[in-house]
This record gives structure tokens, C-alpha cells and sequence, in this order.
């Protein structure tokens, strides 16, 4: 028994707008204008496109440019032979937009907060033989600017022996650049900067930073930081402009602060052990935290560099914290000797082959 | 059947209005940002959805057809293909320069500005192209057989030429991409023509490119008779300081007002011969926005982004204002409370700024479509389906490089 209803048609053929009647047999339907037809066609395949005022329009799987227009009230016969109109399509129509809204809210900070935490437990699943790897392609020999001397060399060793358990893990070098700074890169790489050496006033100075890098990596700070940043990036890459930098800085660097909390804790336990005292790494504090600020370019660029390792914020906080530290009383002994001290402080003045600078500065 | 359409009415209308288009634009802020902004790919869909349907040529309204999930694959195509890869050569050449080899550091980094350069060039054909396969009329699609490869190439040779004689061929070289670009592009059976000179534009650009000459030797004479009336007085005391303050104030209207004034009325005028030059079949089209329409234009979009901005930093503000010495404090301190307050506050601040993008791409669009004029006729029965193929992602590497369609 067919049944007819009025309906405009583009076949996907032409651009002639046809005013067809459609004859519908069960599931399938046919298209016909005065002596000409069409189909016949599934109702199935019909898809629906948009509401354009008071016309519903659908189109036809497969057929490229194929539209049916029903306006006015679809009649109820055919109604259920119709693909029910969208608004957002998929799940929003189903769940409406306040609860879709609220689904989505949950799964995108459940996924944040997996970012944020997995790292935790992620980083040393890393085998250390990728993340040795990882490190040597990031900094290889530093260009030839690591110094050695074999004295200046011992008293490192001696220095990081006396800081940690298992030195055999770390890679300590001292690079010939000027510049405040230490940095903990993957693969157990500690790299001290010439700058750091001659400004410091005691070998304890030098002591207290070193364990603090070493405790960025005994906590797996580094990975735990790129896995972290690349997590956010990946994560947040779906907002575009500034927004999503802006909130994976911000996330970032709130972890930023509480590794470097960590390591300034480990810092702390390792000096003890070794009997070391902290005040000369509260000096050491206390005069960087006068640079803060007049970072020049070549502190820039470093820090740039250096930005997928740690960054070291600077305040007063962390002075005190070294020197709330300090026993009274206490019966310190100096981290070196002082022949070891000149020999690590003058290792790289007395390295013939050392190279110095960025590579790119005009000497 | 053969439609015949005269000078007016206009064959090319807009029927939208705004208020149902933040019906639209308004949840879409919302679900792009509870899904972390992935589901900014299905909002632009319905947009432009909106959009299309609401724009009229002739007898009957465009439709969109493109889909969200086309640009969600093209992004995430770009990113693991593009994205990803930059950011590891970046790390790449950061090793390089620690190990002392700046050199072939240089030279990665300048075969990589040459490979986005290429992209470039490339998104902006396949954006355009993409564009028109999912724009239908009368259930006719545009599209292009051409790939776009060689008008990657084109694009950085003509930039490269333009550049050279400091950059005094810029009209050349983005007037005979528009052509190139257009020539390539079809709706339905027929082809685009375009073959717009680019010499007309030139005493627009001529002007725009003086205009930093004109203000550098302005301020040139306004502090040479500065020096010969303050000379021996105090500063800000005598004429001296006045010329100096005057000064200041002629090189801040000329960075925010007469440079981008110079610049709109170039870009009014490109547009003018650009739209003016394109045929297809019996069809010719003009752009009737003169330059003190897209002044107007370009004030209200102004305006929409002060509001929008004024709306997003507000609630900082009084944060801030509440006990800033405090504020400061914790900030230093590093307070996991207050960081997770203020990751709140920007996730607020992003609604004003995209509702106001939205507008703006709205009043976009208004824009073109009530400025388009299109003369001669439309043979529907010759109208028959497009045989290019159509891409079956969206606009990826147009979303990565932040670059327009048209
Ligand atoms: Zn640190």
C-alpha cells in the first residue's frame, strides 16, 4: 500500500531543483516528478543534514549531493521512517548538554590529572639505558667543554662520594662556562658551571648544590619532567592561542617548585651525612637570589638551554631553610681540603684543551 | 531552465542574525572548553553550519557539509606528523649547539623554516580547497583536482622575489598567488578565473610602506626644533620637553593608528581587485567594501576585543586588588591552593575571549557575504556535480600555522 508526500529534491546531478512526490513501499521509497522517477532508495541510507527553517533536509549515503526537503510538519506515517534530527549529534543529543557538559568535565580532569601524577610512578619505569641515551644526545660531550684535570677530577669525585651512595650512577662534570648555575639532565648528568666554582667562597658551597642536583635525579625529576611538560603539551594542544600554554606553565611549574622542594630537602639530609654545613649553600642562595632578575643574555640563553632539566626558583625562602639547618655547635668539617678545593676551583684555568664560551661568541 | 539574475537585488545575501548565532556560539564555548578544547573542531562545524545556511545566492542557500571530525584528524595528523617532529629537531639543534656544532644547527634550523614556509603556501591552497568541496549549492560542490604541491613551491619563490627589492613587490607576489590559487579551483563543471593586476594596488601599498619614513622623518623635525628651542633648559620645563612629549605621543598614533589605518586601506583595496577579477561560467563577482567600511569593520572588532578582555581580566583584578602584597607573596611561595585558583580564573577568562572570536569570525563572514556582488547568469541545467576529489580531512595545516581561507 504506497503512500505519497510532497517534498523538493536535487538530485546531486544537476542544480535543477525538482518538486517530487515521495511514493514510500515499506522500507524503501521511490521519487516522482509528473512522468518522470527515481529509486527506489532505502530509508535507511537517508541521513539527516539540517533544519533550515521550517524544512528538515536529508541527504543520501553514498550519493554525493543528493537532498530531500520535507517542509512543514513531517507526516506522522513517516516519521518513523525518518533518521531523527541533530543538534550537536552523538552523545551531547543523547545526554543533553548539561550532563554531556558535566561528562566532559570529569573525563578532562581525570585525564589532567593523570598527566599531572603519573609521571610519579611512570618516570622510573624508563629503563636508565634510554635515558643515558636520552642524555648523551642532548649533550654528548658538551662540545669539548667538560674540564679535566686529574686532581680537579679526584676532589669531584671525592666530593660526590661523600654526597651519595652509589656515585657509579652519576656523571658529574664541571662545564667551562661562566655561569651561576648547575643543572640535572637525563641519565644521571650533573653538570656544574665554571661560573658556580669560581664564585663560590667554599668547597660546602659547592657541596650543598651538587647534592641538590644529585637529588633531582635520585627523585627522577628530570623524566618525571618530560614526560610531564610532553603530557600537558599533548593533553592541552587542543586549545589554541595562549590559553593552553598559559595553564600548562602554570601546572608546570607548580611541580617545578615542588621538585625543587625535594631536592633542596634531599640536599639538606645528604650535607648532614656528610657532616657538611649548610651555611655555605644558604651564601650561595643568598647571592643568587641578588642576581635574580639581571639575568644577561648569555644567563638566558643558558637557561633556555637548560630548560628541560630543572629551573631553580630563587627566593629568599630557601636561604633560610639552610640556614634554619645549621646546628650550633656542631663540629663541621670542610667538604675538601684546601688543595683539593684550588685544584677543583682552577681545573678548568689549567686544562689546556678545554673549550670555553657558547661557540657562538665573537673570541 | 535557464535563472537570469540583474544588478540588484544583490545575489549574494546574508540572512543571520547574531543573537541566534550565540544561541550557537555560546554552548560551543562552553563543551570546547569542558573537553579541553578538542571539541573546538565540531564547533567550528556548527558555525559555519550557521553560517552557510543563512547566506543566500540567488534563489537558494548555501550549504555546509563539512564535518567535525575532518578537521579533528586533520589536527591531530598535523600534530603527530608536524607538531611532534618540530619539537624534537628543536631538541635535536639545542644538542648540536651544546656539542659545538652551530653550524649544522644553522642549517637544520634554516631547512626547517623552509619546510613550514612550503607548508604554509600548502595549507592555504588546501584550506581553500577543502572549503569549497564541502560547500554545496543546490546540491553542487566546489573542489580542485590540484593537489596544491607546486603551489607550495610557487608560494616561496614569489615570497622570495617580493622580498627581494625590500619587499617592494609584496602586492606582485600575493596578487598572483590569489590568481594562481583561484585558477585552480572549481564549482560544479566550471572552473575559476581570476587575472587581477597587481598594479593597481600599488599607491595603496606605496603609502602603507611610506608611512614609517614619514613618521621616522617627522619626528626627525619635531626633535631638531625641540633641540634648537629647550637647548640649555631643564627638560619638561621648557619647549624642549613639550616637543619631546609630543614626540612620544606622534610614534604612538603612528604604531596603533596610522600603521594599521595604512594597512586597511592597502588590504580594502587587495580585496577590491582580488574579488573583482574572479569569473567562473557566465558568473563575474565584485567587492563593494570601500576603505571606510572596513574601518568600521575593523573598529567594532576592536571594540568586541576590549570588551572581551576588559570581561576576561576582571575577576584577576580583584584578586589582586583584594591584597596584593599577599597575592604576591603567595605567588612566590608557589601555594598549590592559589595555583589552582588561578588555573580556574584563566579557564574562566577563555570564555569572554572565545565568544568574542566567534562574533568576530561572525561578523567575518556578514562582512564578505553583504560586500559580494555577483553579475551574469546561472545555467542550472549545465550545473552539474563536481568530479574532483574531495579530501577527506579538514583544514590541519591551516589550524597549525594560524593562517585565513581566503
Ligand atoms: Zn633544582
Amino acid at each position: 500500500m504506497p503512500m505519497f508526500f510532497d517534498a523538493w529534491h536535487f538530485d546531486g546531478q544537476s542544480a535543477v531543483r525538482r518538486n517530487v512526490e515521495i511514493e514510500a513501499r515499506g522500507h524503501q521509497f521511490y521519487l516522482r516528478e509528473q512522468d518522470k522517477q527515481s529509486g527506489p532508495f532505502d530509508f535507511a541510507d537517508l541521513r539527516f543534514l539540517e533544519n533550515k527553517a521550517d524544512t528538515k533536509v536529508y541527504g543520501l549515503e553514498g550519493r554525493d549531493g543528493w537532498r530531500l526537503g520535507l517542509r512543514g510538519n513531517v507526516p506522522s506515517e513517516l516519521v518513523p521512517m525518518l533518521p531523527a534530527a541533530k543538534t550537536y549529534g552523538g552523545l551531547i543529543d543523547r545526554l543533553g548538554l548539561g550532563k554531556a557538559s558535566l561528562v566532559f568535565a570529569g573525563i578532562s580532569a581525570a585525564v589532567v590529572a593523570v598527566v599531572l601524577f603519573s609521571p610519579q610512578w611512570l618516570a622510573p619505569l624508563v629503563p636508565s639505558s634510554v635515558e643515558q641515551k636520552l642524555g648523551d644526545a642532548l649533550v654528548g660531550d658538551f662540545g669539548g667543554r667538560f674540564c679535566d684535570t686529574p686532581q680537579g677530577k679526584a676532589a669531584l669525585a671525592k666530593l660526590t662520594r661523600s654526597l651519595d651512595d652509589n656515585p657509579q650512577d652519576l656523571q658529574v662534570e664541571v662545564a667551562n662556562i661562566d655561569m651561576l648555575n648547575a643543572v640535572a639532565l637525563p641519565g644521571g648528568k650533573v653538570l656544574l658551571f665554571q661560573g658556580l666554582l669560581s664564585q663560590a667562597k667554599s668547597p660546602d658551597e659547592v657541596a650543598g648544590v651538587l647534592a641538590h642536583e644529585i637529588g633531582h635525579v635520585r627523585e627522577r625529576h628530570v623524566m618525571q619532567g618530560l614526560l610531564r611538560q610532553m603530557g600537558l603539551a599533548v593533553v592541552l594542544g587542543g586549545f589554541d592561542g595562549s590559553g593552553g600554554s598559559t595553564l600548562n606553565s602554570m601546572l608546570s611549574t607548580t611541580y617545578t617548585r615542588d621538585s625543587e622542594r625535594e631536592a633542596d630537602e634531599r640536599s639538606l639530609q645528604a650535607l648532614k651525612r656528610a657532616n657538611i654545613s649548610p651555611v655555605g649553600t644558604a651564601d650561595f642562595f643568598n647571592r643568587l637570589a641578588a642576581m635574580d632578575g639581571s639575568g644577561d643574555i648569555k644567563d638566558r640563553q643558558a637557561r633556555t638551554m637548560a630548560s628541560y632539566s630543572s629551573s631553580h626558583p630563587l627566593s629568599d625562602e630557601r636561604r633560610k631553610l639552610f640556614e634554619n639547618a645549621v646546628v650550633k655547635g656542631a663540629a663541621y668539617k670542610p667538604a675538601l681540603t684546601p688543595d683539593e678545593w684550588r685544584e677543583l676551583k682552577t681545573m678548568c684555568a689549567q686544562d689546556k684543551d678545554v673549550k670555553s664560551g657558547w661557540g657562538f661568541d665573537i673570541e | 531552465m535557464t535563472e537570469h539574475q540583474g544588478k540588484a537585488p544583490s545575489a549574494v545575501t546574508f540572512h543571520g542574525s547574531w543573537t541566534d548565532f550565540a544561541k550557537i556560539a555560546l554552548p560551543n564555548v562552553l563543551l570546547t572548553l569542558v573537553t579541553l578544547g578538542i571539541y573546538r573542531f565540531w564547533a567550528t562545524t556548527r558555525e559555519r553550519q550557521y553560517l552557510w545556511s543563512h547566506t543566500r545566492f540567488i534563489d537558494e542557500q548555501l550549504e555546509w557539509t563539512g564535518r567535525g571530525i575532518e578537521l579533528f584528524i586533520g589536527f591531530v595528523m598535523v600534530f603527530f606528523l608536524l607538531g611532534l617532529p618540530l619539537v624534537i629537531m628543536q631538541l635535536v639543534i639545542n644538542g648540536l649547539v651544546f656539542q659545538g656544532q652551530p653550524l649544522l644547527a644553522g642549517i637544520i634550523i634554516f631547512a626547517m623554516i623552509m619546510f613550514v614556509f612550503y607548508l604554509t603556501g600548502l595549507a592555504y591552497f588546501r584550506a581553500l580547497r577543502y572549503r569549497l568541496s564541502r560547500t554545496y549549492w543546490r546540491g553542487i560542490r566546489g573542489g580542485s583536482d590540484d593537489e596544491g604541491f607546486t603551489y607550495g613551491f610557487s608560494y616561496i619563490w614569489k615570497n622570495v622575489v617580493a622580498a627581494i627589492p625590500l619587499y617592494l613587490l609584496y602586492p606582485w607576489a600575493s596578487m598572483s598567488l590569489w590568481n594562481e590559487r583561484w585558477s585552480k579551483m572549481s564549482f560544479g563543471p566550471y572552473q575559476f578565473q581570476s587575472d587581477a593586476d597587481w598594479k593597481a594596488l600599488m599607491k595603496r601599498y606605496l603609502l602603507f610602506y611610506l608611512v614609517p619614513f614619514l613618521l621616522f622623518v617627522g619626528a626627525i623635525m619635531i626633535g631638531v626644533s625641540a633641540a634648537a628651542s629647550g637647548a640649555g633648559g631643564t627638560p619638561f620645563s621648557t619647549a624642549g620637553g613639550v616637543a619631546a612629549a609630543v614626540m612620544i605621543i606622534f610614534g604612538v598614533l603612528g604604531i596603533y593608528i596610522l600603521m594599521p589605518l595604512a594597512a586597511l586601506l592597502y588590504y580594502s583595496k587587495f580585496m577590491r581587485v582580488a574579488i573583482g577579477a574572479l569569473r567562473i561560467g557566465d558568473l563575474e563577482f565584485d567587492f563593494t567594501a570601500r576603505s571606510p567600511d572596513w574601518i568600521l569593520y575593523w573598529l567594532g572588532n576592536l571594540a568586541i576585543w576590549m570588551l572581551a578582555y576588559g570581561a576576561a581580566f576582571a575577576p584577576f583584578s580583584i584578586f589582586i586588588a583584594a591584597d596584593p602584597t599577599q597575592f604576591a607573596q603567595q605567588l612566590e611561595a608557589g601555594e598549590s591552593i592559589l595555583s589552582f585558583g588561578l588555573v580556574i580564573g584563566i579557564l574562566v577568562a577563555i570564555i569572554p575571549i572565545a565568544f568574542a572570536s566567534s562574533i568576530i569570525r561572525y561578523r567575518r563572514w556578514k562582512f564578505f557575504v553583504v560586500h559580494t556582488e555577483a553579475f551574469g547568469e546561472v545555467n542550472l541545467d549545465r550545473m552539474t556535480q563536481s568530479t574532483t576529489q574531495s579530501a577527506s580531512h579538514g583544514e590541519g595545516l591551516l589550524d597549525a600555522f594560524d593562517v585565513g581561507a581566503i
